[in-house]
């Protein structure tokens, strides 16, 4: 698998820029002045303990939350806000939809369209949001379900496939609308444990041939230093350190992030 | 004092007037559910003026009593230049009253969508027009389907009121039998009947829907037990 040395890091232009971000809830600053980047194609793994803003992180790219200071940039464009006379002023709906076109996600709790099957589930967005045809949306997701090993539950409805399955699912359903980036949001843990592995299997799968920039947050930590072109700690609504899994697997600079992984010690051992 | 055979020659009088009672529920009742949707949707709005001006009508429809809104519609909207014929004002007037209860209806059936449906719709992009008629309404409506029915009944037991604006609908009608023949005994027992066979029959409809509809639910979750132990003992 390719890795991005340090040198191109330097080099490319950023295809994701978060700049100067903050977030209050009410009166409580639970993020402030994050600066993050994510190259095109880039696997990103960011892990930390609960509540440190890794979430929160994803989903202000993915337009489900909306940052309180800063700004976020994809593909030369801002996500959240447009240029109007040199001023900055909020985004409307109409260029959130455009911009956000590039952008997919994969959640905790899978939020399959529980009243489709799951060949529907897959075939939605494509036809009502790319525009394909019936027939070219059904050849996609036949393919793409056949790829992450569920061809034979076309037909099924999401109740009536294990949580793995409805999370592999999940997977083909953001993967065949060909985002620019993917967002994984701790996707395996809802999962009872011997359901995980497949799930894991599948992200392997789709970083491994796919072109597609990848955030993944994650507490599978042997998983993020196997497929992880670079490693972010967050703790407290801030990043630690980042670098390569190596790094910051075996050689942690920060006394939190010795702290946070050596809760996982045993994973490595 | 009771003859069976006047209740029998009035039948067919009451009958056509049935034809009334059903068709102003049935159109009162589709006003109702386009008008409580189209509240719903406005009293989610993120245009402030918007939401507050729908809820200010729904609390004041729902409020006041329909006979009044129905002497309203039929008789001071012509001062205003709306002149509207006694079944429009009619099914106007229930539709809107109901409008108000209906919302309250639709509300809760939206409200029982998870969140996370919605933020896959956003992940999906799909437009705002597709997510509610593809995600959230084919969700939020069949749960409610039996409290809808409910309404619907309680509707359909409301029409007397439209009388009042001279609509012949039955108990009009059996109340012209009677003042005609001065036997209201037989004339308000048909009625009385004739009401009674429309709608426990409706009711005993709705009750088997709600039962087909916990039968899929029920359906869907044993369909994933059975996997799952079919799993375990395949393993």
């Amino acid at each position: 698998m390719p890795r991005t040395s340090d040198a191109s890091l330097l080099n490319q232009e950023p295809y994701v820029k978060y700049r100067n971000i903050g977030m209050k809830f009410g009166d409580t600053e639970v993020m402030k002045g994050i600066n993050f980047d994510i190259l095109s194609g880039e696997k990103v793994a960011m892990i930390g303990p609960s509540g440190s803003g890794k979430t929160t992180l994803a989903r202000m790219l993915m337009t489900l939350e909306k940052p309180t200071e800063g700004t976020i940039e994809i593909g030369g464009k801002l996500l959240w806000h447009r240029r109007a006379n040199g001023k900055l002023v909020d985004a409307n709906l109409k260029h959130l939809r455009q911009v956000r076109g590039q952008i997919g996600m994969v959640f905790q709790q899978y939020n399959l369209f529980p009243h489709m099957t799951i060949l529907r589930n897959v075939m939605e967005a494509q036809v009502h949001v790319l525009g394909l045809t019936k027939k070219e949306a059904e050849d996609r997701a036949r393919k793409i379900l056949k790829k992450v090993g569920l061809e034979h539950k076309c037909d099924a409805y999401p109740a009536q496939l294990s949580g793995g399955q409805q999370q592999r699912v999940a997977m083909a359903r953001a993967v065949v609308m060909k985002p620019k980036i993917m967002l994984f949001d701790e996707v395996t843990s809802a999962l009872d444990p011997e359901l995980v592995g497949e799930v894991l299997e599948v992200i392997r799968e789709i970083a491994e041939e796919d072109e597609m920039a990848m955030l993944l947050i994650t507490h599978e930590m042997a998983f993020a230093r196997d497929i992880a072109d670079r490693v972010v700690f967050m703790a407290d609504g801030q990043i630690i350190e980042q670098g390569p899994p190596e790094q910051i697997f075996n050689y942690p600079q920060h006394q939190r992030t010795k702290n946070f992984l050596s809760r996982f010690s045993t994973e490595f051992h | 004092m009771w003859s069976w055979d006047f209740a029998i020659s009035i039948l067919p009088q009451l009958l056509q007037a049935m034809v009334v009672t059903i068709e102003a529920t049935i159109v009162g009742f589709i006003v109702a559910t386009v008008l409580g949707l189209f509240w719903t949707i406005c009293r989610r709005s993120s245009i402030k003026p918007l939401k507050f001006a729908v809820v200010a009508i729904v609390e004041f429809v729902r409020s006041t009593p329909l006979l009044v809104q129905l002497y309203f519609i039929f008789f001071v909207f012509p001062t205003f230049g709306i002149t509207l014929s006694p079944f429009s004002a009619g099914v106007l007037g229930l539709g809107l009253h109901y409008s108000t209860y209906l919302t309250e209806v639709f509300r809760t059936g939206i409200d029982s969508i998870p969140k996370g449906q919605w933020e896959a719709s956003t992940a999906l992009n799909l437009s705002k027009i597709k997510v509610w008629t593809h995600v959230i309404m084919p969700q939020a409506i069949p749960p409610i389907i039996p409290m809808l029915g409910n309404y619907f009944i309680v509707m359909f037991k409301e029409t007397p009121l439209l009388s009042a604006i001279s609509i012949v609908e039955m108990v009009q009608a059996a109340q012209i039998i009677g003042s005609n023949s001065f036997r209201y005994v037989e004339a308000f027992t048909d009625v009385g009947v004739i009401f009674l066979l429309l709608s426990y029959p409706a009711s005993l409809l709705f009750q088997y829907t709600e039962r087909r509809i916990q039968h899929r639910f029920d359906l869907s979750v044993k369909a994933s037990k059975i996997e799952e132990d079919h799993y375990a003992t395949n393993k």
